[in-house]
């Protein structure tokens, strides 16, 4: 099928292309990797009247860990596999997981972070992850920019907090705290090229090595229409040590936390087993990050 | 042994650098200066009557240059089989599945056609859908076709012994149901074409198709064209599988709108349109009941089978037979009973694809008789040698077993995976299993009711005698076929493989049925290797005139003319050549005669040199009805053993290992045979774990692309260890037979018996996905429980 008629936008600066999509209100889209756009177009689901592409604007490209508490700040245009191949995210092992697993190495060389967040698909790779470290937003219109917490940045399926002139122009994750681990599980039928049928990212936090759990966070994805947290599950892992038999407990929170629905790809049913068993996994894996 | 030059060996594809290099053309490369281009109106609903078709406003927009509908194309009936003729180019009185051809638009370009197309008003009333086969099969149902009472497109009903007296007698019986789902053949290069009507009433198609001869018949008879002016030219394709082995609306629409307009129109599917044709893998149910004797022996198998068929025939007719026929062999087996229907529905229709109507029942009988062989504490390696056939035999329906290396494969997969090491001892979520499988070498007769030969070859000398150029209408598809008949023709002419030119795939080149039924290396081979000898035998005879000497004294080896006795002279010979040549760089002087040399003496002497080669297969098969459906030449046959790994706690299978062999007969190029059983297993593969065409309930097709519907990716692709075995076919050019689709045969039943070495659980529909393992585990996990529960 061939890509309806569009107007084409390409500005060099991240105000400018605030301007652009202010101007359009709703009708105009961004265009980053345009993984998800393009494919939509063709299919006719998504019809902008405008096209506004960030590719010309270096800033939004640009990463760097910096700031006396040592975050990192990656440009929303940064590309999947630029980011795995950047070895400042070795620390996130969730995210850098999340990265490695997202479609295939055509699909990742195209592919943006901030693609993955504005596109708000409830089974995207990359989200429970960055909802998990506590990531922020920083979205720039032309009045200014403001912070936003991840958490609460997804409103719906392909719906965000995103303003009609705003744009999403930089993701901060803060240094992870010492004692601190994580770990990604996703579950597909196969081993590439695959749509999450669940998928659960999992930070803990100890409060010495071999301490109790002082922090708990554990995000699940495409088990709801949003990723959503399994707040249950990480409240019943605050203050006690890990073990195989808490984790186990924790993973029957989570699927108790989640809210899944049947569709072709699988049934509600499996996907509730699904998040017991592989929030267990991704507390393990996370465990094993800490140490 | 005989001591090749150039066949058995190696040897690079001759395509291999276009491709890697991207030169080689396909249709979507292929543009002519003046062309347009069409596009296809589509059925948006199931099943519904066509009120009133509009086209006034299409034809209003400016770039439209022919609109055209049944009314302009007429309504002459085709299909696959003379026997089930059951489309027309457009519908004309109702719809029957989501994507039915309705109108088509020929424009200045693709984005005009397009808009053409969704200004084309059509009225339905809509009619009930008919999704399932029980649905279809229920008493009432409305009829999908009128000429089909009950939607049964087809039915077989044949017995070979006396089954059920065979089934008494037996010490064990057992009967199982298995499933699997519609699949799409899943080729990378859509189908596309370009239509071309020519101001001397010439009709030209380029198009992706396997089949250039079947097309060009069914293009000259829909059109009304004499079958002379339909010339049907294939460019390169990447892959068919089956969907692309018959002609397909869109040709002839493309044709349709080049008379209509007088240019050149340009058409290419997109990849819902590819699954819209659909013609793949059926949904096929089958129950089998089979007997076996205590010691192991397979007496009798009792065979029902449904398929779901979409809304038309395609290749169904043949697939129905085939589903039961080839259950005839590798196993000696007495009494066989075959009842089967193909079935209407309204969905795409299904035909045939790799290792055609033979894959599922091979998969649910090879489970089975590992089923019987544990109940009978027999390790189902032992229990397929105790039933296997052998060279020379013949199956109840007739399957005459020129040549069948069933026990080499067999001994060599279990070597090759250390089966007896490895069997029994895996821990629980690991398996080894192993399955076996034969296939037809080529269809024994056409597609339609002919003594025609099925191919013929040319082999024309170029006149300076330095090359050889090989004519073929064949169909190199992706899989080889002209590398295989360079070499073969190299070879039987005594030259080297860079001295042979192959033109293919084109019908002014003569007759080939195609690149389908695995008969390609077979049958066109065989052609080829005649038309190259006799190629030889001319140039040879002019020579051994020159010289006085007997032809048997001459044989041509690797572009030398060598001479079987002493003192033969040929020194005016190569005078002559050298005066003729004078100033070239490559003069012979003290080197032996070469090819060339007695090449061009022979056309001096006699003209161009042609040699012609064709083949038709001798009569196969029985007398009864249906007894054409998988009467070959010869079988190739395989076996495989697989090792798998399940996860327990999410279903997810990763397969470890897969160690296949198969006879081929005899190798023309190992890379090429060995690259066919890599194909088959990936495909194998995909079609157990994860492939499935789905629809919703108005029968839209919820995954018709790359992203949904799952094919395995190279990571989802185990090593697999490639075990050519040789039987050395009679009938086959140089020994050689099939290996395109039998490969597949083994992959899913061995699967399927490795799945239950690590689960414990006989799996009984496909495929088999994360969430259907997982819930069969749960499933018998809460048994045990209950189980214990009672105790």
């Amino acid at each position: 099928m061939l890509i309806p008629r569009f107007e084409y936008h390409k500005p060099s600066t991240l105000k400018e292309a605030c301007e652009i999509k202010g101007k359009f209100k709703g009708k105009a889209q961004l265009l980053a990797g345009g993984t998800d756009i393009i494919p939509n177009m063709k299919k006719r689901i998504i019809l902008p009247d405008s096209l506004i592409s960030l590719n010309g604007i270096s800033e939004l490209k640009s990463n760097s860990v910096s700031g006396k508490n040592r975050c990192a700040r990656i440009g929303a245009c940064a590309t999947v596999s630029s980011l795995i191949r950047g070895k400042f995210l070795l620390p996130y092992s969730a995210l850098l997981t999340g990265l490695e697993s997202l479609g295939s190495p055509l699909i990742r060389n195209m592919a943006t972070i901030g693609g993955n967040l504005a596109t708000a698909r409830p089974a995207a790779d990359l989200s429970p992850s960055l909802i998990a470290y506590k990531g922020k937003a920083i979205l720039c219109s032309v009045a200014g920019k403001r912070e936003v917490s991840l958490d609460d940045f997804f409103l719906g399926p392909g719906k965000t907090i995103l303003n009609d002139d705003e744009i999403l122009a930089e993701i901060i994750l803060d240094e992870l705290p010492a004692c601190t681990g994580s770990g990604y599980i996703k579950l597909g039928t196969r081993k590439a090229l695959e749509i999450s049928l669940v998928n659960v990212a999992a930070v803990i936090a100890l409060e010495k090595p071999d301490g109790v759990i002082a922090g708990a966070r554990i995000v699940m994805g495409a088990v709801g229409p949003i990723p959503l947290r399994a707040t249950t599950a990480e409240n019943l892992l605050m203050g006690e040590k890990p073990s195989d038999g808490l984790f186990a407990e924790a993973g029957k929170a989570a699927a108790e936390d989640s809210r899944p629905i049947d569709d072709f790809r699988g049934s509600a049913e499996y996907r509730r087993d699904m998040v017991r068993v592989i929030t267990v996994r991704a507390l393990q894996k996370a465990l094993h990050d800490i140490r | 042994m005989t001591q090749y030059h150039t066949i058995n060996s190696r040897a690079p594809r001759i395509d291999a650098p276009d491709k890697a290099s991207g030169k080689a053309q396909f249709i979507d490369d292929l543009n002519m200066s003046d062309q347009l281009h069409g596009a296809i109106l589509q059925s948006p609903l199931a099943h519904a009557r066509i009120v009133k078709i509009d086209t006034s406003r299409a034809r209003k927009l400016p770039g439209v240059k022919a609109v055209v509908t049944a009314e302009d194309a007429g309504l002459v009936q085709y299909g696959v089989s003379p026997a089930r003729y059951d489309e027309t180019l457009f519908c004309h009185d109702k719809v029957r599945y989501i994507g039915d051809e309705i109108a088509a638009v020929a424009a200045v370009d693709r984005e005009t056609a397009l808009a053409a197309v969704s200004l084309i008003d059509v009225e339905y009333e809509e009619l009930p859908l008919l999704l399932s086969v029980e649905e279809a099969m229920k008493e009432g149902a409305p009829l999908i076709h009128e000429d089909y009472p009950g939607n049964i497109c087809a039915e077989v009903h044949q017995e070979f012994g006396d089954v059920e007296a065979a089934l008494a007698e037996c010490d064990i019986v057992r009967t199982d149901t298995f499933m699997n789902k519609m699949q799409n053949c899943a080729f990378l290069e859509p189908q596309g074409c370009i239509g071309h009507y020519d101001h001397r009433g010439y009709l030209t198609l380029y198009s992706s198709t396997q089949t250039p001869h079947y097309v060009q018949r069914t293009v000259a008879m829909t059109l009304k064209m004499p079958i002379g002016k339909v010339r049907v030219v294939k460019p390169y394709v990447g892959g068919g599988f089956g969907a692309k082995a018959s002609a397909n609306a869109m040709e002839m629409v493309a044709c349709l709108l080049s008379m209509k307009t007088g240019k050149p129109v340009k058409m290419v599917f997109t990849r819902e349109q590819v699954f819209l044709q659909a013609r793949g893998r059926h949904k096929f149910v089958h129950t089998l009941t089979t007997g076996a004797k205590k010691d192991g022996t397979v007496v009798a198998l009792k065979h029902n089978c449904i398929l779901e068929g979409g809304a038309y025939a395609s290749f169904g007719i043949a697939t129905v037979y085939y589903a039961g026929s080839l259950l005839g062999g590798p196993y000696k087996l007495q009494h066989m009973k075959y009842d089967a229907y193909r079935v209407y529905t309204n969905k795409p229709a299904c035909g045939a694809q790799r290792g055609h109507g033979g894959v599922i029942a091979r998969a649910a009988w090879e489970q089975q008789l590992d089923v019987i062989a544990e109940e009978l504490g027999m390790d189902p390696v032992e229990f397929r040698f105790k039933n296997m056939m052998n060279n020379g035999d013949t199956s109840c329906n007739d399957l005459y077993m020129s040549s069948f290396g069933m026990r080499e494969c067999v001994e060599a997969v279990r070597d090759k995976s250390g089966w007896e090491r490895k069997r029994g001892t895996l821990p629980r979520g690991k398996g080894i299993g192993m399955a076996c499988g034969f296939f037809v070498s080529g269809a024994g007769f056409p597609i339609y009711r002919s003594e025609t030969f099925h191919c013929t070859a040319t082999v024309k000398l170029s006149e300076d005698g330095g090359a050889a150029h090989l004519y073929t209408a064949s169909a190199e598809i992706g899989q080889g076929s002209d590398t295989t008949f360079a070499m073969i023709t190299a070879e039987a002419l005594g030259v080297p493989l860079n001295a042979v030119k192959v033109s293919s795939g084109d019908t002014d080149f003569g007759v080939d049925l195609g690149a389908y039924s695995s008969r390609q290396t077979l049958m066109t081979g065989f052609a080829v290797k005649h038309a190259a000898e006799d190629a030889k035998r001319q140039v040879l005879e002019v020579l051994a005139d020159k010289l006085r000497i007997s032809v048997s004294d001459i044989d041509v080896k690797d572009g030398t003319v060598i001479f079987k006795g002493p003192g033969i002279t040929f020194r005016t010979i190569r005078n002559r050549y050298r005066k003729e040549h004078r100033g070239w760089t490559d003069m012979p002087d003290d080197a032996p005669l070469s090819f060339a040399e007695a090449a061009r003496l022979a056309f001096i002497v006699k003209g161009t040199v042609i040699g012609q080669g064709e083949y038709r297969p001798r009569w196969l098969g029985g007398k009864f009805k249906g007894a054409a459906v998988g009467t070959s030449p010869a079988y190739g046959c395989s076996a495989q053993v697989v090792e798998l790994r399940v996860d327990m706690e999410t279903g997810q299978i990763t397969i470890d290992n897969m160690t296949d062999a198969h006879d081929c007969g005899f190798a023309i190029n190992r890379t090429s045979v060995e690259g066919q059983m890599q194909g088959s297993l990936l495909m194998g593969l995909g079609e157990a774990l994860f492939e499935e065409v789905k629809f919703d309930q108005k029968g839209r097709m919820l995954n018709p692309n790359f992203g949904e519907y799952k094919i395995p990716t190279a990571l989802d692709m185990p090593n697999v260890t490639p075990i050519i075995v040789e039987s050395n076919e009679p009938y086959g050019p140089y020994g050689a037979k099939e290996v395109g689709e039998g490969a597949i045969m083994p992959t899913i039943p061995a699967i399927l018996n490795a799945l239950y070495d690590a689960t414990g659980i006989r799996f009984h529909e496909l495929p088999l996905t994360p969430e259907r393992v997982y819930k069969a585990i749960k499933e018998k996990q809460c048994e045990a429980k209950a189980e214990r529960g009672r105790k």
